[in-house]
């Protein structure tokens, strides 16, 4: 393989593990929402909550019956640490997006620069066959 | 992801290109599908182990209450309030069930990577490092 392939591999190869990255960073990002919107849900109930209800947490097949203030700070807890993954995704999100698009030109001017290439040499002598 | 390509130096010093026959073709799905198989067992294995967790959980949990109480126990979509001792009990069953689960699927594993490290073994001495077989 010619230098420039072997470059443009290395591209590709960067190019592709940065997308999944990116992939997997809007999944968890995604899990995450689902996961506070879930807890927002139970906080809401618990405000309605009248004082000789009681609360139970499913643990296997087993309900628990729960302390309220233990249950209450539980939840949030939860809120706290899942608030604070979601700020600590959103800018690596971005970060990696940014990061894409500098791969995506510097794979299209390496494309253009081969071109280029290709066409002097092509004027002297016979095109190259190149496998994809 | 380290893909180990050759260097065009590399790529001369290897020789002649060493021709694919059928059954290296077929060694080589095999791999392939041996391990897709060992993905999902691996992923299946980690739902079950957290299952047990679970259960040892609330075993746990359950020596610590008040033998009186009533246990309302999952059985489908509906609970049953069920004696303490009779909670435990279950709980020993489907902690039991799910051991077995998970050595039967520890066993499966083994096999699947025994057969795969077996045909890394023949297609590496068949292609040396024309081949990459890194998972």
């Amino acid at each position: 393989m010619s230098d420039l392939q072997v470059k443009m591999q290395s591209l590709s190869e960067d190019f592709t593990k940065l997308q999944k990255e990116l992939q997997e960073a809007i999944m968890s990002r995604q899990k995450l929402e689902a996961q506070m919107q879930e807890n927002l849900g139970v906080q809401k109930e618990f405000e309605q909550l009248k004082d000789d209800e009681t609360i139970y947490k499913l643990i296997g097949p087993v309900l628990l019956k729960q302390d309220r203030s233990d249950a209450e700070s539980t939840v949030n807890g939860r809120l706290e640490f899942i608030r604070k993954e979601i700020s600590r995704l959103e800018p690596l999100i971005e970060e990696t997006q940014t990061k894409i698009e500098k791969k995506k030109s510097e794979i299209i001017q390496l494309q253009t620069s081969a071109q280029q290439a290709g066409a002097a040499a092509g004027a002297g002598g016979k095109p190259k066959a190149v496998a994809a | 992801m380290n893909r180990r390509m050759l260097t065009k130096a590399e790529e001369e010093a290897a020789g002649e290109e060493i021709e694919v026959r059928r059954e290296d073709q077929d060694k080589i799905n095999k791999f392939s599908r041996l391990h897709q198989h060992e993905l999902s067992i691996e992923e299946e294995l980690k739902g079950k182990n957290k299952e047990k967790e679970e259960l040892d959980d609330i075993t746990t949990e359950l020596e610590l209450a008040e033998e009186e109480d009533l246990v309302p126990y999952k059985i489908g979509d509906a609970f049953f309030h069920v004696q303490l001792p009779q909670a435990q009990e279950m709980l020993g069953v489907s902690g039991a069930k799910v051991e077995e689960q998970i050595d039967e699927l520890e066993e499966k594993l083994g096999v699947i990577r025994e057969e795969m490290t077996q045909l890394k073994v023949e297609l590496y001495a068949r292609f040396g490092r024309t081949i990459n077989l890194e998972t």
